[in-house]
């Protein structure tokens, strides 16, 4: 196959002056050498050499392609997607109504969406994925690091701290329940500091800031390779405002949702975003829907709306390829911390959390896990 | 009066965003000299520029290949992008120095359900209806924040800005004298609190952007510890009539950049922001509308079919300035009329506690919360923070027209006549 010069991606000036010269194809570029190149449309010998460097790595690309390698396009059977999808992890809420209208829990490879009004819980959310994808595979999870990034400002390291620390306390149970030796060894790494550790946080104050941080990802990820899940806490935040240029931002937010299907399928880590509501107001009425417009809807593979009903906290599954809509109640537990020391013992009669291996048949919709205290009695 | 324009109002507030990181010259991205010179013959000076263009357009104003210019694009990017700390090295911190981590509010109970008191580096809002304390605890906070960190204070200055002229300084006095007779004992002691909170009055929306704006040195000179704006509601109500098309998004544009504004001054120097807000009736089938808080006659109409008929379609009083905004403060506690002279805090919207409820009275040392046994300071029974239903004062009205003694509510009757 001739590739045509117009479609390499060598600088414009560059290509102008090819054009010109009236060089229509790869092929006829490396034919003629870098000494040649440079006498006929003048460019320095190093240039053409760089020139045909880019060339001849276009044309392996494309061969390597068509051969059915790897490289930027990748082709698979069904087959070969079914095994993969099968043997692929989820990294769980601890809810288990949650995680069974997701199919599992928050998906790898996959941009989850999380919508909300104010104070229902998605930051929550995302500190408990953070804390839960760094579970030890023998208990049921991906052992993955986090990265965390943060446009609102609501990260609390004290909370995380809570949900960290029971998330060891349940595993300790589990494994002096069931007395297996990868159970034990795993906690020995499982602890507070290490959980804590492998949380990356990066504050983002404004939209530029947002944007220069994921097109690091890449080279992040890369030298962290066991991350697993990248939350972005507040994706609607700092576009909502600084913005007259409404196509500017719709531009922007496309390229921020191809880096992160690229990130999420090139490094297999599961993408979070969390969205707010905004105010559309209709004829008559005034409905909550997703900020950031309709177009963003196509970013998201799956797309969770949590809402109220009344006092009653709901979760609803809007979009996703695999699973049916529906709807569940779940509540946030609460660690009270506060000068309670938790009591191993009596753990499993009054804790309020849920794991999918002891199935409680009251709050089974509990959402995070909390150390119990005297006031919850 | 002059209405500021839109004009004025996004003047202001741009001039924020080219004094963070997105304004770096690219100079200082360490590009080559040759390319910021030709980056800037096309107008592209700083990263913001850079870093919004795609990557044709780059490459067709750099003149580079494809790949150099993805090289370039991590390049700026590094520039620009915020350092990375990991969750452990945040809790060390903390631990270093944990005072600092919140401003207690010597309410006992409040404060172990906030893990310490009002948290540092993050917004807190405080709604009601009018005289039912906002400014009384505004005030008490200005008092604790100016106390020695062997109190629990923040030993240091606050600055207070004030829209609707509700600050009194004897009321000030009243509060500390009472609320710490023993460590307010000498003249000396008051005249040094009373010197370190700055009053500023701001009257406008555009004023109160600028002042905001202006914080960051000030906050440095005067060693600030604690900010109150005392209420954002107030001037954003005046000028914003949102039946009118287009004031809607213009009102969030200028909360959001202004809750932005905050947030970064509030981590940047950790230290507590506190914003009160006001009240409005949203009616569950029709866009919110605002509860005309001139003329009182009005708000007890309104409150009064909302309060008496629980029904969905007669609406209800929540806190006001919209749904974005409840969106942007991190915390929101809500003071609303119990049985008077009973009143009733709520913990609406909190990252570290749940729902959660308090009795307390006004007295001469500010607010203080009833301890008894009826006290049931876990409900489970919170809604949408931005939803949240707030009794208002005509509910009570009728107890206290039986009961014959009212106890003393000195603060909220002499000094805060501008809240009605």
């Amino acid at each position: 196959m001739q590739r045509e010069v117009g479609s390499l991606p060598l600088a414009p000036a560059l290509r102008a002056r090819l054009a010109a010269a009236g060089f229509q194809t790869a092929q006829e570029l490396l034919e003629t050498g870098p000494c040649g190149l440079s006498k006929e449309i003048g460019i320095s010998k190093e240039e053409a050499l760089e020139a045909l460097q880019v060339v001849r790595q276009e044309c392996h690309g494309d061969a390597a392609r068509t051969a059915g390698g790897s490289g930027a396009t990748r082709k698979f059977t069904a087959l070969e997607l079914l095994e993969e999808e099968q043997a692929q992890g989820f990294i769980i809420t601890f809810c288990s109504a949650l995680d069974n209208i997701l199919g599992g829990g928050v998906q790898l490879t996959k941009i989850t969406e999380v919508c909300g009004a104010p104070g229902v819980g998605k930051t929550q959310l995302c500190m408990q994925l953070a804390v839960d994808v760094q579970i030890p595979e023998c208990f049921g999870g991906v052992a993955g690091e986090a990265v965390f990034i943060d446009t609102e400002g609501s990260f609390m390291v004290d909370r995380v701290v809570d949900i960290a620390a029971a998330c060891v306390q349940h595993c300790q149970l589990i494994a002096e329940a069931q007395q297996e030796e990868d159970h034990l060894k795993a906690l020995e790494t499982f602890s507070l500091e290490s959980i804590l550790s492998h949380i990356y946080y990066f504050r983002c104050r404004d939209y530029i800031e947002l944007l220069a941080q994921v097109y690091l990802l890449p080279e992040f990820l890369s030298e962290h390779s066991r991350v697993r899940l990248v939350v972005i806490d507040g994706i609607a935040f700092p576009f909502r405002h600084d913005f007259e240029d409404l196509s500017l931002r719709t531009r922007l937010l496309n390229g921020l949702a191809q880096q992160l299907i690229m990130v999420a399928n090139d490094h297999k880590a599961a993408v979070v975003l969390t969205n707010q509501m905004t105010t559309r107001i209709g004829q008559s009425q005034s409905t909550l829907v997703p900020a950031l417009g309709e177009s963003w809807g196509h970013a998201a593979t799956v797309r969770v709306i949590f809402h109220w009903d009344n006092s009653q906290r709901l979760a609803t599954l809007y979009k996703s390829p695999s699973q049916k809509e529906a709807t569940i109640p779940y509540h946030i537990t609460v660690s009270i911390a506060f000068g309670v020391e938790s009591q191993r013992g009596e753990h499993s009669g009054s804790c309020k959390g849920t794991f999918r291996h002891r199935d409680k048949s009251e709050n089974d919709v509990c959402l995070f896990v909390g150390l119990p205290s005297e006031g919850n009695q | 009066m002059k209405f500021p324009s839109c004009e004025d109002v996004e003047a202001c507030a741009s001039a924020k965003l080219l004094r963070s990181m997105a304004a770096k010259k690219l100079r200082r991205a360490q590009l080559s000299q040759e390319l910021c010179e030709r980056l800037s013959r096309c107008q592209i000076t700083t990263c913001q520029d850079f870093l919004c263009l795609s990557l044709l357009e780059l490459m067709k104003v750099t003149g580079q290949s494809y790949y150099e210019v993805q090289k370039l694009l991590c390049k700026v990017s590094r520039a620009c992008a915020p350092k990375m700390q990991t969750a452990y090295e945040m809790k060390l911190r903390k631990s270093v120095s944990p005072s600092s981590a919140f401003l207690s509010t010597t309410l006992h109970s409040l404060d172990r359900v906030l893990h310490g008191g009002v948290p540092c580096g993050s917004l807190t809002e405080i709604t009601s209806p009018p005289g039912c304390g906002k400014t009384q605890f505004c005030i008490m906070l200005s008092v604790l924040a100016t106390l020695p960190l062997s109190m629990g204070g923040l030993d240091g200055a606050v600055i207070y800005i004030d829209t609707e002229s509700a600050f009194s300084a004897e009321r000030l006095i009243e509060i500390a004298g009472n609320r710490f007779p023993t460590y307010f004992d000498s003249d000396e002691k008051v005249f040094c609190m009373t010197r370190s909170i700055h009053l500023y009055r701001e009257l406008t929306c555009c004023s109160v952007l600028q002042r905001i704006m202006s914080l960051e040195e000030e906050i440095i000179s005067k060693k600030v510890k604690l900010i109150i704006i005392d209420s954002v509601a107030s001037v954003v109500r005046k000028e914003f009539d949102t039946k009118l098309q287009g004031n809607l998004a213009e009102r969030s544009n200028f909360l959001t950049r202004g809750a932005s504004v905050l947030k970064y001054l509030a981590e940047e120097f950790s230290i507590p922001v506190i914003l009160t807000n006001q009240i409005t009736t949203s009616l569950s089938n029709g866009p919110e509308i605002q509860a005309d808080l001139v003329s009182p006659a009005d708000d007890l109409s309104l409150s009064e079919g909302a309060s008496v008929s629980g029904k969905k379609d007669s609406g209800c009083v929540t806190a006001a300035l919209g749904n974005t905004w409840s969106h942007s403060v991190n915390t929101r506690l809500i003071l609303q009329y119990h049985d008077l002279p009973k009143r009733q805090l709520l913990v609406a919207k909190s990252p570290v506690s749940p729902f959660s409820a308090f009795f307390y009275t006004i007295e001469k040392s500010g607010l203080v919360l009833q301890d008894g046994k009826d006290q049931t300071n876990l409900i489970w029974e919170g809604t949408n923070p931005a939803l949240q239903p707030i009794r208002v004062r005509n509910t009570a009205l009728k107890d206290t027209l039986l009961s014959a003694t009212l106890p003393s509510t000195t603060g909220e009757t002499s000094s805060n006549t501008s809240d009605l």
